[in-house]
């Protein structure tokens, strides 16, 4: 067996001559150094870098207290802070929950202060009529119920205060959904842009496009390749292809120039290769 | 040793691999702004003879109106304006661009004129200011009266500097006008003005069209009685009778090249689209058919014919080929599509359709695909004729049959103007060539 695989291989070195082993060598490594050039950046892969996708989660963003705004969770919570000694009447307890009368409230706090004129008054009782006694009792159970519909407002302005300070702590705690979000969105942090480098640069290179739709003939198309410094300095620019409308061109070599100075820092150096074409320029006659 | 290389040079490959700094790949498919922001300075005088604020200010409001209709650019407010305004310079070291720069100008405008013996001399010059650069600069001689063709021909400059295709401002434009109770035909310029009287028939004047070669124009006209198409060179006022055939013959329009004639005809007892020599002979006949054929439009290579026919009940535009006469329709919306006008970069013919018992301009692809209207409101707008470059549109607008004037605008429809002046039941514009 051994000797027949002996044998077949020198047949293969008779036939290829004393080079043969060399010539193995280097197939194997045409083999191995293909794939790698394949990725290496002389063989540049035209894949155009897919817009940044922001996840907010807005159905399940976290909240505090999801029942806080329904009148039967607010009413079952009044229930305990209403003392139950005007328990005659439980009708008007839904409704402090709404801040309807607060337009009551500023007529009756001045009858607060008058309290101790209300019980002299009480003094000449005996004159008084049925009539007068009932009108009295009457405005006196009214300056209870805008006391306690007082205490109770208070109370809700609390406890709206102390929700919504919690919420933001929670807020400041929130990760991102998304486990690579661009910076500045979700989670609140990031650079002032608020989006990924790429994109600003992206964004502050377009606004310093100027071009009219009447000097666009056809689609022209052009790439070109600029080097960034982390302090966003423009390093180097080279244009790889032209679109070869001049008009087209300049107004691209007018926005690189403008664009020489980034208005932010980069997170680092960084090449970018742009594809300027007019696609959504295009709509027109 | 030969391991030893071999583990070398996979070692290389892998450094170059990870040495090379990842490149972002961004796509920008608009520009940010769309209008290019342009700041024109006042003319300066250069030496010799005094200030002419009035020759400044005409200068000055007719590149300004022709700028303004090409729809190119924004310009910058000249109140913003700084010292470098002020100064002549008109080299680029002489300019302090970082200036300009500050108010967000893209291009600048600089001039400098000089009076001396009633000859005008303006110099103008148009710069990048990003990139610093001279774009275009002439210098321009004539007459104190010539100040309006300057300034038409600078703005046609300025839109090939940009643009890579000259402007249409410095052309004329023919028309029909009622205005001595007769119609008659006229000429003025682009923007109106400068109107002069061409014929004086006495009689019914209609569709002029200028010769793309030469400084002459055919009408069709009753004078004789007859509707007759008459040829008249320009210059030397001289007239003839092209194609006097018993019967209509009207419509008349030059071919690209200017050597044949495409007409109505009714010679034969019903209208058909013929094709004459300048000299009136008949070359061929196009169209054959019971119906009426009229309005005759050339496709810019001058192999078709788009054209107006009552074949298939209503009037509708039809395209004739020159050599086979295949015959194809083209509209087939609306129940009146009429004088239709082929754009001289060939992709759209414009055409009025009337709905609804008034006429608007529409514009569509000789496929017939990608139909669009351009102007809309009340007023019938009718007979569109193209910009020799395509990139405006004239046409005549008729507001409920009292003020029949000429307006322009662009070939999108935008930046609508009336040109010709009031009372003048002005109709059947034609655009010329570069003047």
């Amino acid at each position: 067996m051994e000797s027949s695989r002996k044998k077949r291989w020198q047949q293969l070195q008779a036939v290829f001559g004393p080079g043969f082993k060399q010539m193995l060598l280097v197939s194997v490594l045409l083999h191995f150094i293909l794939p790698i050039l394949y990725y290496s950046p002389f063989f540049p892969q035209r894949e155009i870098e897919k817009p940044p996708v922001y996840r907010v989660n807005l159905v399940n963003k976290i909240v505090k207290n999801p029942q806080a705004g329904r009148p039967e969770a607010t009413s079952v919570k009044k229930k305990p802070v209403v003392k139950k000694k005007p328990k005659p009447k439980p009708k008007p307890k839904p409704i402090p929950p709404k801040p309807k009368p607060k337009p009551k409230p500023p007529v009756k706090p001045k009858p607060v202060p008058v309290t101790p004129k209300v019980e002299p008054k009480v003094q000449p009782k005996p004159t008084v009529s049925k009539a007068q006694n009932n009108t009295l009792k009457q405005r006196l159970e009214q300056m209870r119920a805008s006391q306690k519909k007082k205490d109770s407002d208070q109370a809700r302005k609390d406890r709206i205060a102390a929700l919504k300070a919690a919420a933001l702590a929670e807020s400041r705690q929130i990760e991102s959904p998304v486990t690579d979000a661009p910076v500045g969105m979700v989670d609140g942090s990031g650079d002032e842009a608020g989006v990924s480098a790429s994109a600003h640069v992206q964004e502050f290179i377009q606004q310093q496009w100027n071009l009219s739709k009447y000097q666009a003939v056809g689609n022209p198309e052009a790439e070109v390749k600029m080097f960034y410094s982390a302090d966003g300095a423009l390093i180097h620019y080279k244009f790889i292809t032209k679109s070869g409308n001049s008009a087209f061109d300049e107004s691209l070599t007018r926005a690189i120039v403008k664009s020489k100075q980034l208005d932010q820092k980069l997170p680092e150096a960084m090449e970018f290769h742009i594809f300027f074409n007019l696609k959504d320029m295009l709509d027109r006659p | 040793m030969k391991y030893f290389t071999i583990n070398a040079f996979v070692l290389i490959m892998l450094y170059v691999l990870c040495s090379t700094s990842y490149a972002a790949r961004i796509e920008i498919s608009a520009p940010g702004e769309q209008t290019i922001p342009l700041a024109m300075t006042r003319l300066l005088p250069m030496g010799v003879g005094g200030a002419k604020p009035a020759v400044v200010a005409e200068f000055q409001e007719v590149l300004q109106g022709d700028l303004e209709l090409s729809g190119l650019f924004d310009q910058v407010d000249p109140a913003s304006f700084l010292s470098d305004a002020d100064k002549l310079g008109l080299r680029r070291n002489e300019i302090d661009f970082y200036q300009w720069r500050m108010l967000g100008a893209e291009a600048l405008i600089k001039g400098g004129y000089s009076l001396s013996g009633g000859r005008l001399t303006i110099e103008l010059r148009l710069f990048d200011v990003v990139t610093q650069r001279l774009l275009t600069g002439r210098r321009y001689v004539g007459q104190v009266s010539d100040v309006r063709q300057i300034a038409h021909t600078f703005a046609d400059q300025i839109l090939k500097s940009l643009t890579g295709e000259k402007g249409p401002f410095a052309a004329k434009i023919a028309y029909i006008s009622k205005r001595t109770g007769h119609k008659e035909l006229y000429m003025m310029d682009v923007d109106g003005h400068d109107p002069i009287r061409m014929t004086d028939h006495r009689s019914i004047v209609l569709n002029p069209d200028f010769s793309p070669t030469r400084k002459e124009l055919i009408f069709t006209s009753y004078n004789k009685g007859n509707p007759d198409l008459f040829r008249k060179e320009i210059y030397t006022g001289r007239e003839s009778r092209v194609s006097l055939k018993q019967g209509l013959n009207i419509g008349g329009r030059y071919s690209p090249d200017g050597r044949e004639i495409a007409l109505t005809l009714s010679k034969d007892k019903n209208s058909e689209i013929y094709l004459l020599g300048t000299d009136g002979t008949i070359h061929r006949r196009l169209t054959n058919h019971y119906a009426i054929d009229v309005d005759p439009s050339w496709s810019p290579k001058g192999n078709k014919i788009a054209f107006v026919s009552d074949r298939r009940g209503n009037p509708n535009i039809f395209i004739v080929d020159v050599h086979t006469l295949d015959v194809s329709r083209l509209t087939y919306e609306g129940k009146y599509n009429a004088t239709p006008a082929w754009s001289p970069k060939g992709d759209r013919i414009a055409y009025a359709r009337m709905d609804n018992g008034v006429f608007n301009i529409f514009t569509i692809r000789e496929n017939g695909s990608d139909e669009r209207q351009l102007t809309f409101g009340q007023g019938s707008k009718e007979h569109p004729r193209w910009s020799p470059d395509g990139r405006f549109l004239i046409y005549s607008k008729d507001i409920d049959g009292g003020d029949k004037s000429i307006w322009i605008m662009r070939a999108d429809g935008t930046g609508g103007r009336k040109i010709s002046a009031r009372g003048g039941k002005d109709s059947h514009p034609a655009w010329s060539v570069h003047w």
